[in-house]
């Protein structure tokens, strides 16, 4: 897992899990071709990282209010014990889902590149499919945070001139594949291309 | 190359002045009557407050406001203290309007306005310059794209036939239709709230009680009971009564503020694009870019059927005008977006050839409509169902056990009736609800009582999408968006919900089709 040398491709045994038979990170060359992918694989582990310390952050606050509580004898022992409990149940749900949603995430996260467009199909309950046009791009961001560069992956980002679709990403691309996709999508190659 | 700096005319100040008086004449008017009438006799108090603060605003105007050609932008500056420069590149100023009125012409200057393509506001208003000013003005900015023309005085536009010229009777019944009244009785609420007006003597010192036993003494024999204190009736009826002058005087006051906003509406072809002029007291004149317009609503609300007259309205975008401060806020997320009136009222009949005189390719009245999924009724009522079933148990345990001599059953009244309804009203929006493509654009229209219908052509179509809430997923529907630049705000849009999951993926595929073999411009 060095950074910045993404050469180690998701090893086929770690997928191979009872996931469909969609590609994963197909070769660069062959990334416009009208086929349904998934982001990678990694993007679960980035997603996980992120969500499981932000809410820990968040979790340790309350502990730390009802202790000093405590300390400063103003919770009874007993209560404080109670509150304990009660935190450790919640904090429990909330770390057991920041674990698991990424991966359900993923696998409803789809993305496929034409010559036209992006079209990318996505949500767990709440499901859309959404088609962007390359005529209609105005510009696309490749961003890439901290623990992503960690992992060679990145973040494309589409704006269009539209309201609700003004800016619509894809997180967790291998960013070989997120760079080529941000200049694929770029409108001026569209007008080339014609 | 770069010009000297040029200033206003020297008669500038008049002129501005004459306008701040203007914009200040309804807190005028507010003001005296917060003051309960007292400032009418204080002319003095009054003038210093309003008249004296315009003129010394119009000189400090005239001084610092300025402007200079370079070679491919003009420049603006204006602002004493606070300094405000504005580069308004030629390229994109569309249209540099000179307005005149008979006082303008005895001095000979005339009122530039500069017009860029993203349409609504002027992006400039040099008030006022010179005949020789403005023919630099306009030969700097518009260069070889048109010739000074003569098309801007009055009488050679109202030569021009107008698309739509919006008769006082007309805003009347658009007052009836649409209620504005509300916006007005608001301020006044406000003014008041301002005042205390409970609280000054002329209000406290009547003797309300011996108002009310003269109007009863005055009242005659057929209507004395209405005023018996005993009369249950009579005093129903005397809160009906005042319900309904209440009303008439909001629809009263919604139709004066009707003519006072919108009098003299006229639609006017200029150049390719339109020009919608109106206003009593302040005069509005703005343009609307025909190849900006990016969503068109026609709106009929049951009002508008009872007087068989419709509403068209437009949205625009366009690229940002720059840290402009007349296109506001929308500046800030790189677009300027405004819905406007393309005919606030209008015969229903006509309603249709007028959007397609605007957009050629959009021809409302020839589409053919496609339904929504009929099934979709007992979708909704089975929600209302879900909200009506615990307060109909609840109603039940709390008629069961309380003092009232119904039995719980009586509580299946309130089931019954509220899914009889929702079942009718739900079947009517349903068979009402549909949407339509045709080569160019697509259609959907909606509403029961309300019925829009909302075109977007093709070329101004963003990203097109497919949603399936849980509920859609179970039972194979979907609904299909299409998004549009500059839909900010609330409004009717391309929203079509209920449809048949492989209907909704056959619609998408060919928007998409659509929008990748045209090209969007700003």
């Amino acid at each position: 897992m060095n950074d910045h040398q993404p050469t180690d491709s998701p090893e086929p045994t770690v997928e191979a899990n009872q996931e469909p038979p969609i590609a994963e990170a197909p070769a660069p060359s062959s990334m416009v071709d009208g086929q349904e992918h998934h982001v990678d694989r990694q993007s679960v582990v980035v997603a996980r990282i992120i969500g499981l310390s932000v809410t820990s952050l968040i979790a340790v606050v309350p502990l730390v209010i009802i202790t000093i509580g405590l300390a400063l004898g103003g919770i009874p022992a007993a209560v404080y014990f109670a509150l304990v409990g009660c935190w450790l149940v919640l904090t429990s749900l909330v770390l057991s889902f920041a674990y698991i949603w990424p991966a359900a995430r993923h696998k409803r996260l789809h993305y496929l590149v034409d010559e036209g467009g992006l079209r990318i199909r996505r949500g767990v309950f709440w499901r859309t499919v959404i088609w962007i046009p390359i005529s209609r791009v105005q510009h696309t961001d490749f961003t890439q945070g901290p623990v992503q560069r960690r992992f060679g992956l990145a973040t494309l980002t589409v704006h269009t001139a539209g309201t609700a679709g003004a800016s619509i990403s894809l997180a967790g691309l291998e960013h070989t594949i997120a760079a080529r996709l941000c200049d694929h999508l770029r409108p001026d190659r569209a007008t080339d291309a014609d | 190359m770069q010009t000297d700096v040029r200033r206003l005319n020297r008669w500038s100040w008049p002129f501005i002045a004459a306008n701040t008086v203007r914009a200040l004449l309804i807190p005028a008017v507010g003001a005296v009557v917060a003051s309960g009438g007292v400032l009418l006799t204080r002319l003095d108090f009054l003038s210093l407050l309003f008249i004296v603060p315009a003129f010394v605003y119009a000189f400090i105007k005239q001084r610092v406001y300025s402007y200079q050609f370079t070679q491919s932008e003009l420049v603006v500056r204006d602002g004493l203290l606070t300094k405000n420069v504005r580069h308004i590149s030629y390229e994109r100023i569309h249209n540099v309007a000179l307005v005149r009125n008979p006082i303008h012409r005895l001095l000979g200057v005339t009122t530039a306005r500069i017009e860029t393509a993203a349409g609504g506001k002027p992006e400039a208003l040099l008030r006022v310059l010179s005949m020789d000013a403005a023919d630099e003005l306009r030969r700097y900015t518009l260069g070889e794209k048109r010739q000074p023309a003569e098309t801007d005085s009055p009488e050679a536009r109202a030569a021009v036939a107008p698309l739509l010229q919006v008769p006082d009777g007309e805003l009347v019944r658009l007052g009836l239709i649409s209620n504005r009244g509300f916006i007005v009785v608001a301020a006044v609420l406000g003014v008041f709230s301002q005042t205390n007006w409970w609280n000054q003597d002329w209000v406290k010192d009547q003797d309300w009680l011996s108002i009310t036993t003269g109007l009863r003494a005055k009242a005659p024999d057929w209507a004395a009971w209405l005023f018996d204190s005993g009369s249950l009736v009579g005093r129903g009826l005397l809160g009906l009564a005042l319900i309904a002058i209440f009303l008439i005087l909001l629809r009263l006051l919604s139709i004066a503020w009707y003519l006072v906003r919108y009098r003299g509406f006229t639609l006017r072809q200029d150049e390719e694009d339109l020009r919608a002029e109106y206003g009593l007291l302040t005069q509005v004149s703005s343009l609307i870019p025909v190849h900006r317009i990016q969503l068109v609503t026609v709106t009929s609300t049951l009002l508008h059927r009872w007087f068989d007259r419709t509403s068209i309205d437009v949205e625009t975008a366009g690229a940002s005008t720059g840290d402009s401060d007349l296109s506001g806020q929308l500046a800030a997320s790189g677009m300027s977006t405004t819905r406007q009136w393309l005919a606030p009222i209008v015969e229903t009949e006509r309603a249709a050839g007028l959007v397609h005189r605007v957009l050629p390719e959009v021809d409302i009245e020839s589409v053919e409509w496609q339904p929504i999924e009929a099934r979709a009724t007992r979708r909704i009522v089975n929600r209302v169902a879900i909200v009506v079933a615990p307060i109909t148990i609840v109603l039940a345990v709390v008629l069961t056990f309380s003092p009232i001599p119904l039995s719980g059953w009586h509580a299946l009244w309130l089931p019954s009736v509220a899914l009889a309804m929702a079942w009718l009203i739900t079947r009517r929006w349903v068979r009402q609800a549909g949407y339509a493509l045709t080569e160019r654009a697509i259609y959907f229209r909606s509403g029961w009582l309300s019925r829009r219908v909302s075109v977007v052509r093709f070329v101004n179509m963003q990203t097109v999408s497919l949603h399936q809430s849980p509920f859609d997923h179970r039972k194979r529907m979907a609904s299909v968006a299409v998004d549009t630049a500059g839909a900010g705000g609330t409004g009717h849009r391309i929203r079509i919900p209920f449809l048949d999951v492989d209907i909704a993926g056959s619609i998408l595929q060919r928007l998409y089709a659509e929008t990748r073999s045209t090209e969007f411009r700003w």
